[in-house]
């Protein structure tokens, strides 16, 4: 649940959402992704409301989103989980695939070379023809972010994409989430690890039980005793 | 020979409704009970026109495909507007209330059916003539199916399938997506009911009961749901083993008996020892 929630995320920016669990903060990321809708109040993308869009609408708009439980197609390989994931997607009309092939071929191919060109950012471009359940777990959600990637909009939501990541793929993670918000992105985090926050966010907000409870610097929020006993209980 | 031909469309019918039906629920994943009312769609319009129309006959089958694809649409664009599960109530409603119907009104013939349905091909070339028809849709079928299910809108249907709300959040409607799914299996159904028509020249509502549903998708889960070949299998071999059995030339009181604990033992063995299938693959999961 989301309560009287007013947040605004720059391009460029990578802004951190941190609290408790049951705070709100993957419930925000359905609103503003449109899996939930709203009782009241509006989202805006750049400066354009958004609410009367459903959720593939949003995503064709440029809001890209990773989830909790990854969510990857488990009978696709890997490179075929990144192939149905672009913005646009010619295959995906039976008029286009039967009447317009040329078009539907060209569009695969520039969608393999981007995908190919995805896999390789993470080091993974040697398991494109796996299938995606034989990965280790580190590696299945550095797919599930190369998937996200593959819509090149102007809006990233991860939702803790380091939840038990950890070596190799916690580096690379840090590393691309870094250059898509560098790229111009407006890239929001939600994580539980304080350590990937404190190294990539500029800025942090703090929620719990479905609010904003403090907005500001990383370093603020760790510094306020009030908002550490409620996270660690402490 | 006469007696083998029939078989021989009837086996082909059944290899176009259970690769149709396997379209909607093996690779759509989409549940409905509705296959044989979309068959009756494209009997009964083809059935009608070729008493009441000058219409030929290909082209009266084409309509009958055409009526059940529209028909499909309707029941599909209000159901999957709620759930994917409401479509599965909706469907058998939409199978007993149209039957229903059809056994009502006088100018389908009401429930003793529609007979005298005038043949395209008269004399000792009707069989085989139907035979290669029938064979060659049957054959278009699995290929276009093939077509459909492979390259990039064949990924889309896998994705969907795999993860509704994580493939609707890259930007593909599922909605729509269904609805084309459903649709397209719902007409290849109708034109099969159209072919029907015209080779038995007498259809009725008994033909088309909710019951056929569970022949069909028996055939779609024994042979394999979501392969290609495994509907073709199982039609083949729900059609053919029960007419193989009368080679036995059992007794007529023995016959019917052994003819369905042979049928059932190995619709079991088949569910208990390869439950994918006899094409079927193994899937994994996450």
């Amino acid at each position: 649940m989301s309560d009287s929630v007013n947040l605004t995320i720059d391009r460029g920016e990578i802004l951190g959402l941190i609290g408790p669990n049951g705070a709100g903060k993957t419930s925000l990321f359905n609103l503003i992704s449109g899996v939930l809708r709203p009782d009241s109040g509006s989202i805006y993308l750049n400066g354009v409301p958004i609410d009367a869009a459903a959720l593939y609408r949003r995503a064709r708009l440029g809001i890209a989103r990773t989830w909790q439980n990854m969510l990857l197609f488990r009978t696709m390989t890997v490179l075929e989980n990144l192939l149905i994931a672009p913005r646009s997607y010619p295959g995906e009309s039976i008029l286009r695939v039967v009447f317009a092939q040329g078009t539907v071929r060209n569009a695969e191919a520039r969608t393999r070379d981007r995908a190919m060109t995805t896999l390789a950012r993470m080091g993974l471009e040697q398991t494109a023809k796996e299938m995606v359940v034989d990965l280790p777990f580190g590696q299945q959600k550095l797919i599930g972010l190369a998937r996200t990637l593959m819509n090149d909009g102007p809006v990233l939501l991860l939702d803790e994409p380091m939840a038990g990541v950890e070596g190799a793929a916690y580096e690379t993670m840090q590393r691309v989430v870094r250059e898509e918000a560098e790229s111009g992105r407006a890239v929001c985090v939600v994580e539980h690890n304080v350590s990937f926050i404190r190294d990539l966010c500029s800025r942090a907000v703090f929620m719990a039980n479905g609010k904003i409870l403090q907005d500001g610097t990383v370093e603020e929020l760790i510094a306020s005793s009030a908002l550490t006993e409620l996270y660690f209980g402490v | 020979m006469e007696y083998l031909a029939t078989i021989g469309v009837l086996i082909a019918i059944y290899v176009i409704l259970s690769s149709s039906y396997d379209l909607v629920i093996g690779y759509g994943g989409l549940s409905t009970v509705a296959h044989p009312i979309f068959f009756a769609v494209g009997a009964y319009t083809a059935g009608l026109l070729a008493i009441h129309s000058g219409i030929p006959a290909v082209l009266n089958v084409i309509l009958g495909g055409v009526a059940a694809m529209i028909a499909s649409v309707l029941l599909a664009a209000s159901a999957l507007r709620v759930s994917g599960d409401y479509l599965l109530i909706a469907s058998l409603g939409f199978q007993l209330g149209l039957l229903q119907l059809i056994k009502n009104l006088d100018f389908t013939g009401g429930p003793g059916g529609l007979t005298a349905i005038p043949s395209t091909v008269t004399g000792a070339a009707r069989t085989p003539f139907f035979l290669v028809v029938s064979g060659l849709l049957a054959v278009a079928t699995v290929m276009g199916i093939r077509a459909i299910v492979n390259g990039p809108y064949g990924r889309a249907i896998t994705a969907m399938r795999d993860e509704e709300l994580a493939f609707t959040a890259l930007g593909r409607d599922a909605t729509s997506m269904k609805i084309v799914i459903f649709a397209i299996g719902c007409g290849i159904a109708g034109i099969a009911g159209g072919v029907y028509a015209y080779y038995f020249q007498y259809i009725s509502p008994d033909q088309f009961e909710v019951l056929q549903s569970a022949a069909i998708l028996t055939m779609v889960v024994l042979g394999g749901m979501g392969t290609t070949l495994g509907p073709v299998v199982g039609a083949v071999l729900l059609l053919a083993i029960p007419q193989a059995i009368t080679f036995l030339n059992l007794p007529p009181g023995i016959m019917a008996p052994t003819q369905g604990i042979i049928f059932t033992v190995l619709v079991l063995l088949f569910l208990f020892l390869r439950p994918q299938g006899i094409i079927g693959l193994a899937r994994k999961t996450l």
